[in-house]
């Protein structure tokens, strides 16, 4: 490799102007990427990865207080660049890949033009010899058809499709170094791992020296050559890729690992579901979505409904925790939904000794029985109540408030779910992500129930507040011996928590099995393909 | 855009049309007053009253009424006037015409003034520019029509200046220049309140755009300030301002009757609201259908005009 | 709620809005004990006269005192735009809340309905229903809230098919909570706020618009003091005194002004993310 580094952070401060102050969003942070490296940058939200990214495009936004430091692309500072200048090197010698290609996309552009602009811009080339170096690109970025891709809209092709397309526009003027900004998040388990394996093709190929953001240490770890760590805006740990999962150094960073999940270590040691009896079954579970219109009567296929969940059966005993894992749109929401009443579903829900076969036959007792917890804990608690009023709202609704003074049981509830007791008082917005999901936590508690549905609860949270919330789910049933039925799209943290689990793809149940047998002999095509693309933090 | 889209929406406008319709003949109907009484005066016999209700079908069950008066409709025929025993088709069409052209000549003059407004605003948000324009704008929306007209009529048409005449019309065809000159103030005063609103919706749908990802992604791919704007920012912030445009015109039928009334500009506003102060039944039923159907296809046309510029939803 | 007050004089819309807002009320309500004058008394020795120390607007035709028939006029300007929003409004929300709630073949005809009515523009639908009820400022009045409710209802139904799809709301669902509980409880409060805010921006609207009619004579009659009349009457004497003209003008378009800058700026303090 030629001499010095590509891209030099050299002790690089940013506030940011506030309404309420300066926030300081970086301090001191200082990197240094090689020609060919890929240097991992490893943060939970807020942590200043994202502002790091901004800073080095020189793309931040109006509000920038105060930087300090120096941002060196080969020799040149690019904080000291004009506008001009700095548009001339975007692109051309400094590229970036964003999170989300469903929206990075220009919709009302093709695929083809958003390429060959980048070529014509910066290469110099005429149409015809951008359009030839275009559909190149992207036969090489691996589109099947990549003439026709060259006249299609971002909403003719699919998440996997538009990332390449991006991927292809980034490389397309062999940058120097390229920021790939948690490309593959938005994406299914196994279209990431095809986009991943394109990255590393694509970069041993070029040499291109790469900063690879993520949230995901796991990931980052089986890709990078060096692994930095991100907290509160300081680089707290620098380690080649292979050490920082085995001699972690820092104290943040320890704790970051301990709370990555990773299948090989089991959160729960019991085996519930050879004693329990069954509790909950669903047999031949279907859900369709959509209704016709009345103007449908001129469509000739009117009777066009979409099919939620086909014929989905399980059963979850006693104190078990059953896993139901899938992509977005494999029908595993639809079902935990159908469960509590919210679609409406053909075929038999079994509980106790009862048979349900519609929303009409849920009484009070399996409602109170079977409770929900949802993603999105901003959407699930209502903003104008207080915190004191939702715990309180199923007490009062089946009765409970009889047995004891409202006030007390609420605080009981807090205190189990591990908040201050004087948190009744407040508003959700008053609270973190993470302190609202304990709320939804202490509702679905309040009931007593015998079974709670998560759905999805820990994915719009970071490692470490997802950690300390698996942590309190399996000690509320170490005390009440609750059953969970765990809907997730993560499979290392299902394999770490499920007795069984179930894989759904497209509406269909592929596979029920146990989570030693999943691991060793899966009898799918999915489940195998799902297994094979999922990273696991090695060392 | 599929082909049921479109046979969707054509099946919607026909119902919209027919609901229209129905609403016009109905309100009309509650009238105070006796349609025969009003044309013969006070004075009438009882007989002479009972020949002219019967003549007009007044004594017939009202959705036989409204079903003769539809179908007469559709064969173009609106007809007679009772002020003035002219058929009203000849009264209302060559008024429409005239009105067309002023309401043409406003969304013309809003459309070169408020895009670039908006725009501009949007790219200078914060500084002195935005300010101005939004101020401006909040002013706009404000003043109805009757109020902006006072002030346009006080500053360009007072005794002193005589810049542009206050009342009338001459057909273009027939003086092009005296024409135009006729028609400044009326275009004026109702595009105000359409510049105002329109330029603030291009303002706000522009910033949207700015901070969209696909705007960033393009400006971090090192393309020209022009190009991010132009290219890739613009058509998406217009597409939107097609429908608010289209439902503007609303505004601007509503505004036309007023400046119409106040500039004596022979439009059908000004049919419209000599007909409402006549009480001539027939007129007052053409007017406001002639009115409400142009609103309904304008809104139509922007529809199919939006689902077929907008990549990104299939309309089903 | 003293936070939403304290955000929203936090900006400048809202800030200069409750001001404007604030001080027509007061006159609306008050105008008639702080009117130096009597709005229909004429003095034949004054008339046409400028904004002087006796007549602080000046005096018309009939050398009535303008300020004091500005005050009077605010009743039957400000107050019957608020009433007629607030009627079209209350049967919006009725018919668009109930629209979606039931949902279903009733939700879709109900709007299909809503957006025929919507065909007609507004100006015009409340002229055809002031000329079937008869030219009179009350007539006005209802003809605006009928003509405003379709719009608030289509309004309405947006904002509650977006609250109804909360998962706060869905949690109550699955709950078995019962149609009321839901609407009453979790629906309700959340629905409120973008109402408020699309009430305030329309009653500017109104304001307008009830000028506009008076303006053409299916108003307000003479001799009230409405300023959309005022303005409609000082029209035959506009080159001999402009403030005739220039008063009531102003005072429309400052109160709508002021009616449209809070609006704004409630969207603003109401909605927690800015």
């Amino acid at each position: 490799m030629s001499a010095g580094p590509v891209l030099t952070v050299d002790t690089y401060s940013l506030a940011y102007g506030t309404s309420a102050g300066a926030f300081q969003a970086l301090r001191d942070v200082s990197l240094a990427l090689q020609g060919g490296e890929v240097l991992g940058l490893v943060g939970e939200s807020g942590s200043g990865k994202t502002s790091l990214a901004h800073a080095i495009m020189r793309g931040l936004p109006p509000n920038v207080g105060r930087e300090d430091g120096r941002i060196l692309l080969g020799r040149e500072d690019l904080a000291s660049l004009s506008q001009a200048r700095m548009t001339n090197i975007r692109g051309r010698r400094l590229g970036m890949v964003f999170q989300d290609p469903s929206t990075s996309l220009n919709p009302t552009m093709t695929l083809g033009t958003q390429i060959i602009e980048v070529l014509t811009r910066h290469r110099g080339l005429d149409r015809q010899a951008a359009q030839r170096e275009s559909v190149a690109m992207l036969e090489r970025v691996g589109l099947k058809t990549p003439a026709a891709m060259m006249h299609r809209y971002p909403h003719e092709v699919s998440g996997g499709e538009k990332q390449r397309v991006v991927i292809a526009a980034a490389f397309a003027c062999q940058p120097e170094v390229l920021l790939f900004d948690e490309p593959t998040t938005a994406l299914d388990v196994i279209t990431a791992r095809q986009i991943l394996d394109l990255f590393r093709d694509l970069q041993s190929e070029t040499g291109v020296a790469s900063l690879y953001i993520s949230h995901d240490l796991a990931l980052v770890s089986t890709i990078a050559d060096r692994v930095a760590v991100i907290h509160q805006g300081r680089i707290v740990e620098q380690d080649p890729a292979e050490r920082i999962f085995s001699a972690p150094q820092d104290a943040y960073t320890k704790r970051l690992i301990s709370a990555v999940p990773r299948p090989d270590r089991r959160l729960v040691d019991d085996e519930a579901s050879s004693t329990g009896s069954t509790l909950l079954s669903g047999q031949d579970l279907t859900v369709r979505y959509g209704r016709p219109s009345l103007l449908d009567f001129l469509n000739k296929d009117r009777a066009k409904r979409v099919t939620g969940a086909q014929s989905v059966s399980f059963d979850l005993a006693q104190g078990e925790i059953l896993g139901i894992v899938g992509e977005s749109g494999s029908g595993k929401s639809t079902i935990a939904k159908a469960l509590v009443g919210l679609n409406p579903f053909t075929g038999t829900i079994g509980f106790g000794s009862s048979k349900l076969t519609g929303r009409r036959d849920m009484d009070a007792a399996y409602r109170r029985a079977v409770q929900i917890i949802f993603q999105h804990p901003d959407s699930s608690l209502n903003p104008r109540q207080t915190v004191g009023t939702i715990i309180a709202r199923p007490l009062r609704r089946y009765g409970l408030d009889r047995e004891a003074p409202v006030a007390e049981t609420v605080a009981g509830l807090l205190r189990d779910v591990q908040l201050p007791e004087d948190y009744a008082r407040r508003y959700p917005h008053q609270l973190s992500g993470g302190e609202k999901q304990r709320v939804a936590i202490a509702r679905a508690f309040a009931s007593k129930p015998q079974i709670v549905i998560c759905d999805e609860i820990t994915s719009s949270l970071d490692v470490s507040v997802q950690a300390s919330i698996i942590q309190l789910l399996l000690a509320l049933r170490a005390r009440h011996g609750t059953a969970y039925l765990f809907i997730t799209h993560d499979l290392n943290l299902v394999r770490q928590i499920a007795h069984r689990i179930v894989v759904m793809y497209r509406g269909d149940v592929v596979e029920t099995a146990t989570v030693a047998s999943l691991a060793r002999q899966p009898e799918h095509a999915y489940t195998k393909a799902l297994l094979d693309a999922v990273p696991v933090p090695v060392g | 855009m599929s082909l049921s889209y479109l046979v969707k929406r054509i099946g919607f406008i026909l119902f919209t049309l027919l609901a229209v319709s129905v609403i016009v003949f109905g309100i009309t109907q509650v009238l105070p007053g006796d349609a025969a009484q009003m044309m013969l005066g006070e004075n009438a016999t009882d007989d002479a009253l009972a020949a002219v209700r019967d003549r007009l079908g007044l004594d017939r069950p009202i959705w036989l009424q409204y079903w003769d008066w539809l179908s007469a409709t559709l064969g173009g025929d609106f007809g007679t006037s009772l002020r003035t025993g002219l058929p009203v088709s000849e009264m209302m069409l060559p008024a429409l015409q005239r009105s067309l052209l002023l309401a043409l000549l406003a969304i013309l003059l809003m459309l070169v003034l408020a895009v670039p407004m908006g725009i501009i605003a949007a790219l200078r948000r914060g500084k002195p520019t935005d300010v101005v324009i939004g101020l401006g704008s909040y002013v706009g929306v404000s003043m109805p029509e009757f109020v902006t007209a006072t002030v346009v009529l006080l500053l360009l048409a007072n005794p002193v200046l005589g810049l542009f005449p206050a009342t009338g019309y001459v057909p273009l065809t027939e003086d092009f220049w005296e024409g135009l000159h006729h028609l400044a103030l009326p275009v004026l005063t109702v595009s105000v309140i359409l510049i105002a609103h329109v330029s603030r919706m291009v303002r706000s749908e522009m910033i949207d755009v700015l901070h969209t990802d696909y705007v960033r992604a393009a400006r971090m791919k090192g393309l020209t300030r022009r190009r991010v704007i132009l290219r890739h920012a613009l058509p998406n912030a217009l597409l939107p301002a097609i429908t608010i445009v289209a439902l503007d015109v609303g505004y601007l039928l509503g505004g036309i009757i007023v400046v119409e009334e106040i500039f004596a500009f022979p439009g059908i506003g000004r049919q419209l609201i000599v007909a409402i102060q006549n009480r001539d039944l027939p007129a007052i039923q053409a007017g406001a259908l002639i009115m409400a159907a142009t609103y309904a296809i304008v809104n139509f046309l922007a529809d199919l005009a939006y689902a077929a510029l907008d990549r990104r939803i299939q309309y089903a | 709620m003293p936070e939403t007050i304290r955000r929203l004089l936090h900006t400048p819309q809202g800030a200069i809005g409750s001001v404007i807002v604030v001080i027509v009320l007061l006159a609306a309500i008050f105008g008639p004990w702080l009117a130096p004058d009597n709005p229909e008394t004429f003095n034949y020795g004054n008339r046409f006269e400028g904004p002087s120390g006796q007549f602080l607007f000046g005096t018309d035709q009939f050398g009535r005192d303008l300020f004091s028939r500005i005050l009077h006029g605010a009743q039957s300007t400000v107050l019957m735009a608020i009433f007629a929003t607030v009627i079209g409004t209350g049967i919006g929300a009725v018919i668009g809340t109930g629209s979606a709630y039931l949902g279903g073949r009733f939700d879709e005809l109900v709007m299909r309905l809503v957006d025929a009515v919507m065909a007609i523009p507004n100006l015009l639908f409340a002229l055809l229903i002031v000329t079937a009820l008869g030219a009179s400022g009350v007539n006005a009045l209802v003809a605006i809230g009928i003509a405003f409710a379709p719009g608030m209802a289509r309004i309405a139904r947006s904002v509650a098919l977006t609250v109804r799809e909360q998962d706060y709301v869905k949690a109550a669902i699955a709950r078995g909570e019962s149609a009321g509980y839901i609407i009453l409880r979790e629906m309700l409060p959340n629905v409120i706020a973008p109402i408020v805010v699309e009430m305030t921006i329309r009653v500017a609207f109104a304001i307008m618009l009830l000028a506009t009619l008076s303006f053409l004579g299916l108003g307000a009659q003479p001799p009230s003091s409405e300023w959309g009349l005022m303005v409609s009457e000082a029209r035959s004497y506009m080159f001999r005194n402009a403030w005739m003209m220039i008063w009531p003008g102003v005072c429309i378009a400052v109160v709508a002004i002021g009616f449209n800058l809070l609006g704004d700026g409630l969207r603003d303090a109401l909605n927690p993310k800015t």
